[in-house]
């Protein structure tokens, strides 16, 4: 569902250009389970960005679900994100002057989804998180794990095709960093695609694909390996 | 008592260098709220700058009218000095020729002329204009600093000789006689005919009377052509400053004795009338630069709520410079310096803004002479800085009461 | 995005930096209270003068001696070569759809009666006056039309002078010297107050011609002229300015409709009114100023945020929609804060000076609020199309 082929991504810093991606090309099928591993500076953000169609490549071929998103409109990709991509983030980006619920509907707003509907996803989602008695509290209100599964709630409640997560543990404590590994394998195991950029070894070896980086290029595409 | 002092002083050039700094680091923040002060000042200096032209204009008027001057109007008004005695003639008894010439005795008086005046047609041969007669005397071309282009005035001979001569304006005279010399020639106004003596040089106005387009004659013969026996007013310029009360005692009685008993006139002296021009304007300026004065609050509500959004951004760097030994006093007087520089730099701006349109006003309408008085300049860098430093005082306060510990935890 | 929900994700903003808000919000409101306050005193003003002159009735003409000059006032009232005369006002009457018409000559003279005296305005007049004027006779009447060659002593006392002269007697029948001429008095009006500074109840009125002779002069200093409603005024000024010329040989005199006076009147207090407004308003860019400046700030600090709403999907325009909205949310609240500080403040003005003519005009409030939020949309458009244009990508690595 996922084609990238022959990516380039190149910045320009001052003078000179950095090649964060570099004749990089990936297919990634629906349902799979994903890490994207290497140092900082090796371009997994860069592709996840890419991925999550925030970024536009300098040059390639980028296909999503059978259509060429390279080149979509600025709207069109933004309602493409709505609609199929969910993101998790290390610092859970919660809006702070907003309540949980308020939070997780966030982009029901933004796709004009009424509120009554938006009210009973919105509670079927947040006891899947188990944050039910939580729900009118404010991020500053709520723990690292909690927010950070406010945060998921959010990215699923379009129920989109991808999930996206950059460094979704970075900020955890153990714990709560697996409790919220295990809610986001739990949805890959409905078939949500599932791609989780991380600096640890061993939450990216948890995925079935590891694909290691570094400079720009895939050195590692370690298939479908069983679990 | 000396050691504590050294230590809760900074010194100054590392004070302002610290504020600079962070005013240097908001640079759109710092330019926005220079504007608004800007605004703010710029608005007083320009809006005071042209009541006070205003003011300028109208009493240079009255001073071109001459100096010195009474002016008696027939009729009597209880409300001296308002401008509806000037346009208004409502007559009991006439003021007449000898009148005038009972005043000429006074050694007070320096000169004076009796005034007639009307409307009437100009012609020379087929060209004809409707123009406004001045009957006057020999006196008022001095009072008026009037000045002559050709020929000269109007012959010093006794009031009551109708003499048929006129002296005519310059805009008149190149409008009637086009380049040719008009003295010597005969003109017709209404039935009668004068022969011109004289061109006025004087441009411009005198109180609202286009000097350029009158035509002067003696007033006995004014008063014959207009048939009317009263005069319209006699303007009278006293020997000097001080004469100007003696003058205006001894016109009275002479009047009053003259017409029975009654004081029938009304006596306007020009200090009388400047004086209400002058509290006229100043009230008026005062008011205007009131109204933009409201802006410079305005201006100042905006600087403490930038300083306050800047005072919950830099709570780190707060924290930081109380760990570092500040003292509540200290971070005050860093806060309070920033407001001052911030509306102070604001005032300059709209100071040089202020009186760059005041000049542009006075170079695209040379008429009014702009110029913002001094108090106005003063009071709008005055109101700028004490309104910036005011509030100031409630950011800068809560800055200084922020918790160290608080202040650098906050910072992720 | 639904409205409700654009209101609420916006005004949620607004209220979670209060301090902010109010201060910004307070900005607007000074200005559009300045604009309140000085325009509801202008349009008293405005109210005031136009409610003086309009008490004569808006069908009237007045016809003075001389033409208007080139530089615009006329000096002719002093004496021209051709004065009106009141034949010329007899002739006048006879026009088409001329109810009345009034000469008029005016003088001050010391009215004595038995007791007491006063120096007043002595008003020469005719028997059509009070029907020009719209005064009422109080007491007794009016000199009916008489004979204008022949008038008699006749005197009609204005309210004011009455009660200088004669206290709560009857004055009626009672003989009384204007400038040392006896005359009878056979009526008094009611009063009609001050009309713009001049005090037509400390008046005596006695007909024409007699003002005539005591103030020695041939002339009228003006004719009055009313004419029927129906009536089309360019007809009758034209009627008018063909028989005077034909009886002076020449155009040489001013027509001046009362509609014409009220037109330059209204649009002199007009022009004024929103020459205030005006300086008002500089409050009012200050303020904007403000608004532009505090959400430039908050774009600044919510970097991160619209990194957010653009990744869960927000096209540009929602972004540009929320702090746009933001910003009319601030100026339309400071708006209303000011028309309520405006109104107030004009209603404390009134409690407090209650001669002070003023006017809360909706009008003036409509429009104040309708700048305010227009000046919502100007001063936030630039910061809320900055947040739209922001690269995601950084924006979200911002913090």
């Amino acid at each position: 569902m996922i084609q990238l082929q022959q990516i380039h991504r190149i910045f320009k810093v001052g003078d000179q250009q950095v090649h964060a991606l570099n004749d990089l090309s990936l297919t990634i099928n629906g349902g799979e389970y994903l890490s994207i591993m290497g140092p900082s500076g090796s371009g997994k953000s860069t592709l996840l960005n890419l991925i999550g169609l925030l970024d536009q490549p300098t040059s390639g071929e980028y296909t999503f679900n059978n259509q060429k998103v390279t080149t979509l409109s600025d709207d069109q990709k933004a309602v493409l994100r709505r609609d199929q991509i969910g993101f998790i983030f290390q610092f859970f980006h919660l809006v702070p002057r907003l309540t949980a619920i308020e939070n997780i509907e966030l982009p029901m707003v933004l796709a004009g989804i009424p509120s009554t509907e938006r009210r009973t996803r919105v509670s079927r989602i947040l006891d899947a998180v188990g944050l039910a008695e939580r729900a009118h509290h404010k991020p500053e209100q709520l723990s690292g794990g909690q927010q950070q599964r406010v945060a998921i709630a959010r990215a699923t409640i379009m129920q989109p095709s991808v999930l996206l997560a950059d460094e979704p543990t970075g900020n955890l404590d153990s714990a709560s960093g697996n409790d919220v590994v295990e809610i986001l394998e739990a949805l890959n195991q409905q078939g949500i695609t599932l791609i989780i950029v991380t600096h640890d070894a061993a939450l990216g070896a948890r995925a079935m694909r590891e694909i290691k980086m570094i400079d720009g290029r895939i050195i590692d595409d370690g298939h479908q390996k069983p679990r | 008592m000396m050691v504590t002092k050294s230590h809760a002083r900074m010194r100054l050039n590392d004070t302002l260098s610290l504020t600079y700094g962070a005013l240097r680091g908001a640079p759109t923040r710092t330019g926005l709220m220079l504007l608004a002060m800007a605004i703010g000042v710029a608005a007083v200096v320009v809006l005071t700058s042209l009541g006070e032209g205003a003011r300028r204009y109208i009493s240079d008027e009255f001073t071109s009218l001459g100096t010195n001057l009474l002016i008696v109007l027939p009729g009597r008004s209880e409300t001296s000095g308002d401008m509806a005695t000037l346009l208004m003639s409502d007559t009991t008894r006439d003021l007449t020729l000898d009148d005038a010439r009972a005043l000429m005795r006074s050694r007070y008086i320096r000169r004076l002329s009796p005034i007639n005046v009307g409307s009437s047609q100009l012609s020379w041969r087929e060209r004809s204009r409707d123009i406004s007669v001045f009957g006057a005397t020999h006196d008022l071309l001095a009072i008026h600093h009037w000045k002559m282009a050709q020929g000269r005035f109007l012959p010093l001979v006794e009031m009551d000789r109708a003499t048929p001569v006129c002296v005519i304006g310059a805009r008149l005279s190149s409008e009637l006689f086009g380049n040719r010399p008009p003295v010597g020639e005969w003109v017709r106004l209404g039935e009668r005919r004068f022969r011109v003596i004289g061109v006025l040089a004087t441009k411009g106005r005198t109180v609202g009377i286009d000097v350029e387009e009158i035509v002067v004659i003696p007033v006995a013969s004014a008063q014959a052509l207009f048939n009317e026996a009263s005069l319209f007013r006699i303007i009278i310029e006293a020997r000097d400053r001080d004469a100007i009360r003696h003058a205006s005692a001894f016109i009275k009685t002479t009047l009053r004795k003259r017409h029975q008993g009654e004081e029938d006139i009304t006596l306007i002296t020009q200090d009388a009338v400047l004086a209400t021009f002058d509290k006229i304007f100043q009230s008026l300026t005062f008011t205007v630069a009131g109204i933009a004065a409201i802006s410079l609050a305005v201006a100042g509500i905006l600087v403490m709520n930038v300083m306050l959004v800047s005072v919950s951004q830099r709570t780190a760097e707060i924290g930081l410079l109380k760990a570092l030994g500040a003292s509540q006093r200290q971070i005050v007087t860093l806060f309070l310096w920033e407001a001052a520089m911030l509306s102070f730099a604001g005032a300059c701006i709209g100071l040089l803004i202020g009186l760059g349109g005041s000049w542009l006003i006075g170079y695209l309408f040379p008429a009014i002479t702009m110029g913002a008085p001094l108090w106005a300049v003063v009071a709008a860098v005055g109101v700028a800085l004490l309104t910036g430093l005011l509030f100031g005082v409630m950011p800068a306060r809560r800055a200084a009461r922020l918790n160290p510990v608080l202040a650098l935890v906050h910072h992720r | 995005m639904l409205i409700k929900d654009l209101i609420k994700l916006t005004s949620c903003a607004v209220i979670a930096q209060r301090m902010r808000s109010f201060l910004t919000s307070l900005g607007i409101a000074i200005g559009v209270a300045a604009v309140v306050l000085l325009t509801s005193i202008g349009d008293g003003m405005q109210r005031f003068v136009m409610a003086e002159f309009t008490q004569f009735g808006t069908n009237l003409i007045a016809i003075n001696p001389g033409k208007t000059t080139t530089h615009g006032a006329s000096i002719g009232i002093y004496g021209t070569e051709r004065p009106l005369t009141i034949d010329d006002a007899a002739a006048l009457e006879k026009l088409r759809d001329v109810e009345a018409v009034v000469p008029l000559v005016q003088g001050n003279a010391e009215v004595e009666s038995t007791h007491r005296q006063r120096r007043t305005t002595v008003y020469g007049i005719s028997g059509d006056m009070p029907h020009a004027y719209r005064v009422e006779v109080a007491l007794g009447r009016y000199f009916i039309n008489e004979d204008p060659s022949t008038p008699r002593a006749v005197a009609v006392l204005g309210s004011k002078l009455r009660s200088e002269l004669f206290g709560s007697r009857n004055p009626l029948e009672q003989r009384i010297r204007i400038g040392g001429e006896r005359y009878r008095i056979i009526g008094v009006f009611a009063p009609k107050g001050q009309i713009l500074g001049v005090d037509l109840d400390d008046a005596v009125y006695i007909p024409a011609a007699r003002a005539q002779e005591m103030f020695n002069r041939d002339s009228l200093v003006e004719i009055d002229l009313l004419y029927r409603e129906t009536a089309d005024v360019d007809e009758v000024v034209a009627s008018i300015a063909r028989l005077l010329s034909a009886r002076h040989g020449r155009d040489d005199v001013t027509i001046t409709t009362q509609q014409q006076m009220l037109d330059v009147l209204g649009s002199v207090l007009a022009i004024l009114t929103f020459a205030v407004a005006a300086l008002g308003s500089i409050s009012l860019l200050v303020g904007s100023v403000g608004i532009f400046t505090i959400m430039t700030i908050a774009v600044n600090e919510r970097t991160s945020e619209i990194g957010l709403l653009r990744a869960l999907g927000g096209k540009r325009q929602q972004v540009m929609a929320i702090f746009l909205g933001e910003a009319i949310i601030l100026a339309t609240l400071g708006g209303l804060l000011g028309l309520v500080i405006g109104v107030g403040g004009a209603q404390l003005l009134t409690l407090l000076f209650p001669a002070l003519p003023v006017h809360i005009s909706w009008n003036y409030l409509i429009a104040a609020e309708t700048l305010a939020i227009v000046i919502g949309v100007i001063a936030g458009v630039w910061p809320a199309r900055r947040a739209a244009k922001l690269n995601p990508v950084d924006a979200l690595r911002s913090e």
